[in-house]
């Protein structure tokens, strides 16, 4: 509860406050095992990294936690780069006659009414510390794995959609309709909610990217950074310290893995 | 009583022959239900005792299921997506089969007749990563040539990924 209380009270402090509080007490916990070992080999070689591609056999762990960082001024509002890779990826292709395809993420222009100032961003799941579609998911299939990715686990969905009503962000899809040609790493199908997995399939083979993040680098955006937020050296990380970042909707106390600079 | 001791052993011979004449059948009806038409897998053996697979392939797949999905494991041998690598490979013709198919399906063609229903590939791809991607490139260039017809020639030539 105390420990509640205070990433409640450095949530409403300030942004950039909010930006640095991302689980500082593992960081703290894994900054001393880091210390430990690499005192245990050598000055300068450490033992434990913990960014490093994990072995196929090993479960994940929560000494990473993943995430990404959209710099929403260096995102074009006429590029969607980042859909087309994602729907590439994990094979969201429209089904002929579909009204109700599935998208893992989205562009969306928000606009200051006050000003008229408009930007342009991309909406996928934020991947919350405490996500709210897990706390209503009536079967446990939706779920946080230990590297803070919110998954649904499709053998357990009932398709009963409670997740979709309960997420601020509008992150889910439900699959209406029988989908032929699925890929092998995005295993997908009628009557279950489904969302953006930051690529887990491509997370767990050690390539430490996303396709969303990967289509915007290639289209010279570089708008979108994927990275180990408990790893106060990667660029996710360093970026997070030196300008900050906000949620959206950081008065939820959801502590998003996803967050967004020049909003 | 040496009479009836005969006529023992006849009938004993003879049961062993229809026995055997059975057996010999149900054999011959196997082979020609399943291992004709489905093509050969990949590899040289399996990951596991082919015999131990038969029995037991759901349970090392189920378990490789859950490890995979909530935590993280994604080892090669027992998950699904390498036994459709190896063992869904191309007929004579080239094609690749698919679930629906269950005379060339590797998996279909024992599960027909086992009566298993199990909806694994309503979901999961029930063919290679490459065969799937083919597919769906030469049903966009078909979709486009289609919708093309409205569309002046330049730029259907254009529109059409050049080989």
């Amino acid at each position: 509860m105390n420990e509640m209380n205070k990433k409640y009270a450095l949530l409403s402090k300030s942004d950039d406050n909010a930006s640095q509080a991302v689980d500082q007490g593992k960081r703290t916990f894994i900054g001393g095992l880091v210390g430990a070992s690499g005192l245990a080999v050598a000055p300068g070689v450490m033992l434990y990294q913990t960014a490093a591609a994990k072995p196929l056999e090993q479960a994940v762990s929560n000494a990473v936690r993943w995430g990404m960082l959209v710099n929403v001024n260096q995102c074009a509002e006429d590029c969607d780069d980042c859909v087309t890779a994602c729907n590439d990826e994990h094979g969201l292709w429209p089904e002929e006659g579909s009204t109700t395809d599935s998208q893992w993420i989205r562009k969306l222009t928000v606009k200051d009414p006050s000003t008229g100032n408009a930007k342009s961003l991309p909406m996928m799941c934020q991947h919350c510390e405490n996500p709210p579609c897990v706390d209503v998911c009536p079967t446990g299939a939706s779920f946080k794995r230990e590297d803070g990715i919110v998954l649904v686990n499709m053998h357990t969905c009932i398709g009963c959609r409670y997740c979709m009503m309960a997420c601020p962000y509008k992150a889910r899809s439900f699959v209406h309709e029988t989908l032929e040609n699925q890929l092998p790493d995005s295993p997908r199908g009628k009557g279950c909610v489904e969302s953006c997995n930051m690529c887990v399939n491509k997370i767990d083979a050690g390539d430490n990217t996303t396709a969303c993040a990967e289509a915007c680098s290639k289209a010279g955006h570089e708008a979108i950074t994927f990275g180990d937020l408990n790893d106060p050296e990667s660029d996710i990380s360093t970026q997070l310290k030196a300008h900050g970042g906000n949620q959206i909707r950081a008065d939820l106390g959801l502590n998003t893995g996803v967050r967004y600079q020049g909003l | 009583m040496g009479i009836l001791l005969s006529k023992l052993a006849v009938i004993k011979h003879s049961l062993a022959l229809i026995l055997v004449l059975i057996l010999g059948m149900g054999s011959v009806y196997a082979v020609d239900k399943h291992a004709i038409n489905v093509p050969a897998p990949k590899g040289e053996e399996c990951v596991e005792d082919a015999k131990w697979m038969r029995v037991n392939h759901f349970k090392t797949v189920l378990n490789h299921r859950d490890d995979t999905v909530i935590r993280g494991i994604r080892t090669e041998k027992h998950s699904l997506k390498n036994c459709i690598d190896c063992h869904i490979t191309p007929n004579k013709t080239g094609d690749y089969a698919r679930y629906s198919n269950s005379e060339e399906h590797f998996c279909a063609s024992c599960h027909t007749t086992a009566a298993v229903s199990i909806d694994c590939f309503s979901c999961h791809a029930d063919r290679p990563e490459h065969v799937i991607r083919a597919a769906r490139q030469q049903s966009q260039l078909e979709a486009l040539k289609k919708n093309s017809v409205h569309v002046s020639a330049t730029e259907l030539i254009l529109n059409t990924p050049q080989p």
